[in-house]
């Protein structure tokens, strides 16, 4: 206990693998401050709010971050005493982000983000192996987007967002002791928009939305590989093994609501709470083009695997000190609901209810600002009971992450 | 400022208390297995093939090696359980071989997919079917696992049943001459001599399953009658019990959702069937037997309000099979007289032979279940009928062996049902643990199966996974789920906490 703290106070970082694979790493600055929106500093605030850009100080702001995030999760079976953990590669979320104001009342933006995203590998011959070996999940967004502001205390933004990204799924077939991969290409539309107010000088509100995106994999291909020939025509399939496959999946909603007051000149604090719509992922159906290895009567090509995620929840609070108008230091901390039960538990997108705490440090030289944020994270162990999958047992993680920020405002 | 840092770091904390549940409660690495109240040093098995690990037709090394009493014993290994001797065979092909001065082969080898034709997997034998495991080489034991393949539960109580001058018999069974301690010997004899501090017993499967696969034909194989059961299982159960070893019992599971039943439909007559893969040629084919059998008994037995009895054959849709159905209100003597006064000239002449055959012919329907080795029969030759009329199950009907029909698969299912409560009952009666095995084939025979770390099992033929090629026995993976059952079950009843084992882990169906 003492020593979480101590790293708390060292800054050393955290965050977390909380809601399905929803990354919450698109500002390092309010990363620091437990990842809130209310910030309206820099062009960082693009992604949170298009908004916020009429509230950025200056007229030009250029905004660039890269993150660190490590994570392990953890699998045991307790009735056959079996143990494993991830090997997980460390992730690189980027974001940049760039707002202009060319009249008053109008700013326009672009903000570049990657907030989902999820690579997780098992050893390979593991005990779940049917379900994945490894997962790489990746999306990226990009956002043009404007904001009006009406008068000195009121803005409004609205965003288009394009998403693009790719899946990489590898998993056994033990029954007949082969291997699929399923590698796509996936992309994607949305939108959001937000209401930023400064009703007082000292109190910034922000209320957001950021639609969902279903991201359509038309091209996939699905590469099973067996030990010997005569499983290939059994399913379907030619001597290449290579089929085609579309999938969606979606990238849920968010709902934000955040405030950051000034409580005195030096300090202030945030406070923000997100709403996930994760009930839109209740199943993944993957539609194969010939191979007969799907579950649904009426169409042995399709497979349809249930999901059942509802809806979650985030609480955050952060805050940050200006020890001198140049340096400041920042603490938060945050708390992410899993977005399914214990009886949907699955290996490939492992969730848990967690507990994050960040902080960091932030730089400003004349135009130039630099910001260095950490999170760690504290997942809550919890029972596996998947009975579809007959999937059993008891699952925990951690994980880390630092982050670099840049920001260019000019004039 | 100070107050401030304080103030979060309060925050935080408080955030933190809550969060104490990050690590599991019980790392399983640091888990210690219990032997609870049982003691395994001396564990020994009993039963039919099931407990020998017999599977593909055949008892191999392999599958021995994934018997699940040997899956159990490995477990038991964590908490003193001692050395678990198998009689194994002499290699990998099983079948047997009985010296009677020269060898002769009196047992096959194991089944392979050689291939797959058209979907369908080819099976054959291995080795081309020549088997090198001699009967009469007896081994030196004792064994821990005493599965002798055949036996039903009677058996296990008879002396000489490991007696090599009764194999040809059928007094005694091969499998318990290898490794019997004596030719006049029993197999609870050989067991009790053992001393086991544990048992399994998991027999009676024999009883009613033997009879089931040869078609209920009580002229190939016995139905036991429940009465008798319970007197030879009690009795067995008594012999078991002077030993004071603690043990477990498991009940008999339902034969009629086996693949080896349920995989052959019972209308595969398709015009490529009847034509050999020739459509062409099975559609004239069926326009033959329409012609000059489909058709006139049709006609006749429509006379007699059995249309329903034999329909024409289609050429498009999949047509069933023509079986004799023994429960069926004979109308030998009304087919004779129409036959004979047709005025056709083939029908007068076959008249009385059509009134025999057709009397209590039909054609297979839902309800009925056709066993897998039926399918190799379907269209051979009946021997010294006309010729025109000789392929089995299309034109000539089949007999009884090859066919169960409701009243059949009703009787078999009362008779085990019978079995399983007197099973219940003796495991009862002596606090042995009890494990409800004809629950757990009974889920894996539904459309849902039994999943175990995402991977499916079923009773599907040969994709299931869970059964091996003979479609009575189980695969590895299957005997693994099944090893489970009895874990647990001796977990419940003896405090004890030996670990699962992982099912996906052992061997399913080889693929060419």
């Amino acid at each position: 206990m003492k020593k979480i703290l101590v790293s708390t106070a060292l800054l050393a970082g955290v965050l977390s693998y909380a809601g399905g694979f929803r990354v919450s790493l698109q500002g390092v600055k309010q990363l620091a401050m437990a990842h809130t929106s209310a910030h309206a500093e820099d062009a960082s605030v693009a992604f949170f709010n298009p908004a916020g850009m009429s509230f950025i100080p200056s007229r030009l702001s250029i905004s660039v971050g890269a993150f660190a995030a490590g994570n392990k999760v953890t699998f045991q079976n307790t009735n056959t005493l079996q143990s494993t953990e991830t090997d997980n590669p460390i992730g690189t979320p980027l974001y940049a982000a760039i707002a202009y104001r060319p009249i008053e009342k109008l700013s326009v933006g672009f903000s570049f983000s990657t907030p989902f995203g999820s690579t997780i590998e098992y050893p390979s011959n593991w005990e779940g192996k049917e379900m994945v070996q490894r997962l790489e999940l990746k999306a990226f967004y990009f956002q043009p987007m404007v904001s009006y502001k009406f008068n000195d205390w009121f803005a409004f933004g609205a965003s288009y967002i394009y998403a693009r990204g790719d899946v990489k799924w590898d998993k056994a077939i033990t029954q007949f002791g082969g291997e699929l991969n399923l590698d796509s290409k996936a992309s994607g539309h949305g939108y959001g928009f937000g209401f930023y107010f400064r009703p007082d000088p000292k109190l910034d509100v922000s209320v957001a939305y950021r639609s969902p995106v279903d991201m359509k994999a038309k091209k996939g291909t699905a590469t099973f590989s067996f030990p010997t020939a005569s499983i290939y025509p059994l399913l379907g399939l030619d001597a290449s093994g290579k089929d085609s496959f579309t999938a969606t999946l979606p990238l849920v909603e968010e709902y934000t609501i955040g405030l950051t007051y000034k409580i005195t000149p030096k300090w202030l604090v945030s406070a923000d709470f997100n709403y996930h719509g994760w009930e839109r992922y209740s199943k993944l159906t993957l539609d194969f083009g010939n191979a007969p290895v799907g579950n649904q009567p009426s169409d042995p090509t399709v497979s349809v695997s249930p999901k059942n995620f509802h809806n979650t929840k985030t609480f955050r609070l952060g805050t940050q000190y200006a020890f001198t108008d140049k340096i400041f230091g920042r603490l938060g901390a945050y708390y992410d609901e899993s977005p399914y039960t214990d009886e949907n538990f699955i290996p490939e997108t492992p969730s848990y209810n967690t507990y994050v705490v960040t902080g960091g440090v932030g730089f400003k030289l004349k135009q130039f600002g630099v910001d260095l944020a950490g999170g760690y994270a504290i997942p809550q162990a919890r029972d596996v009971k998947n009975s579809l999958l007959g999937f059993y047992g008891q699952s925990t993680a951690t994980a880390f992450y630092v982050g670099l920020g840049l920001s260019y405002n000019p004039f | 400022m100070k107050k401030i840092i304080i103030s979060t770091i309060a925050i935080s904390a408080l955030l933190f208390t809550t969060s104490c549940e990050h690590e599991f409660d019980t790392d399983v690495k640091d888990v210690q297995v219990s032997k609870g109240d049982a003691d395994f040093s001396k564990y020994v098995s009993l039963g039919n093939s099931l407990t020998s690990g017999y599977r593909d037709g055949a008892l191999y090394i392999d599958g021995q090696n994934e018997s699940y009493p040997s899956m159990i014993a490995q477990q038991m290994k964590l908490v003193g359980g001692g050395d678990f001797k198998q009689p194994l065979m002499a290699d990998n092909n099983g079948g047997l071989l009985l010296n009677v001065g020269s060898n002769v082969q009196i047992a096959s080898t194991k089944l392979y997919i050689d291939s797959f034709i058209a979907g369908a997997p080819d099976i054959k034998n291995a080795n081309n079917n020549v088997a090198t495991t001699v009967t009469n080489t007896v081994l030196a034991g004792p064994f821990n696992n005493m599965g002798v393949p055949g036996a039903k539960v009677a058996h296990l109580l008879a002396p000489g049943y490991g007696n090599v001058s009764g194999v040809l018999l059928k007094t005694a069974n091969p499998y318990f001459v290898r490794f019997a301690s004596s030719p006049t010997t029993s197999v609870i004899a050989d067991f009790k001599a053992q001393n086991p501090t544990f048992f399994s017993l998991w027999i009676g499967n024999n009883d009613a399953l033997l009879y089931a696969l040869a078609g209920a034909d009580s002229s190939v194989e016995t139905l036991t009658p429940p009465a008798q059961f319970a007197t030879y299982y009690n009795a067995l159960i008594a012999e078991i019990a002077t030993t004071n070893a603690k043990g477990v019992v498991a009940n008999i599971p339902s034969v009629t959702s086996i693949p080896s039943l349920t995989t052959i439909p019972t209308n595969p007559l398709t015009s490529a069937v009847l034509g050999n893969g020739n459509v062409a040629a099975g559609e004239a084919n069926i326009d033959n037997l329409n012609t000059n059998l489909y058709g006139p008994l049709n006609q006749i037995l429509t006379a007699f309000g059995a249309g329903d009895r034999i329909k024409p054959l289609s050429k498009t849709a999949a047509n069933p099979l023509l079986i004799k159905d023994e429960t069926l209100a004979p109308l030998n003597a009304q087919i004779t007289a129409a036959a004979t006064a047709s005025g056709n000239p083939t029908l007068v002449a076959l008249a009385s032979y059509l009134g025999a055959t057709y009397g209590q012919a039909r054609q297979a329907k839902a309800g009925d279940l056709v066993p897998l080795t039926t399918k190799a029969e379907i269209g051979k030759t009946e021997p010294s009928v006309p010729a025109s009329l000789s392929a089995r199950g299309i034109a000539f009907p089949f007999a009884d062996k090859y066919i169960l029909i409701p009243s059949e698969i009703t009787e078999i299912n009362t008779a085990i049902d019978a079995y399983n409560v007197t099973i219940k009952a003796a495991a009862a009666s002596k606090g042995y643990a009890f494990v409800d095995a004809n629950k757990k084939m009974n889920e894996l025979g539904s459309q849902s199966g039994v999943s175990w770390d995402g991977v499916k099992y079923t009773a599907k033929f040969v994709t299931g996974g869970a059964f091996s090629l003979d479609g009575v026995h189980l695969t590895g993976r299957g005997y693994a789920i099944i090893a489970n059952e009895f874990i647990k079950s001796i977990n419940a009843t003896y405090k004890s906490t030996l670990p699962w084992v992982d099912p996906n882990k052992y061997s399913g169906v080889k693929f060419p």
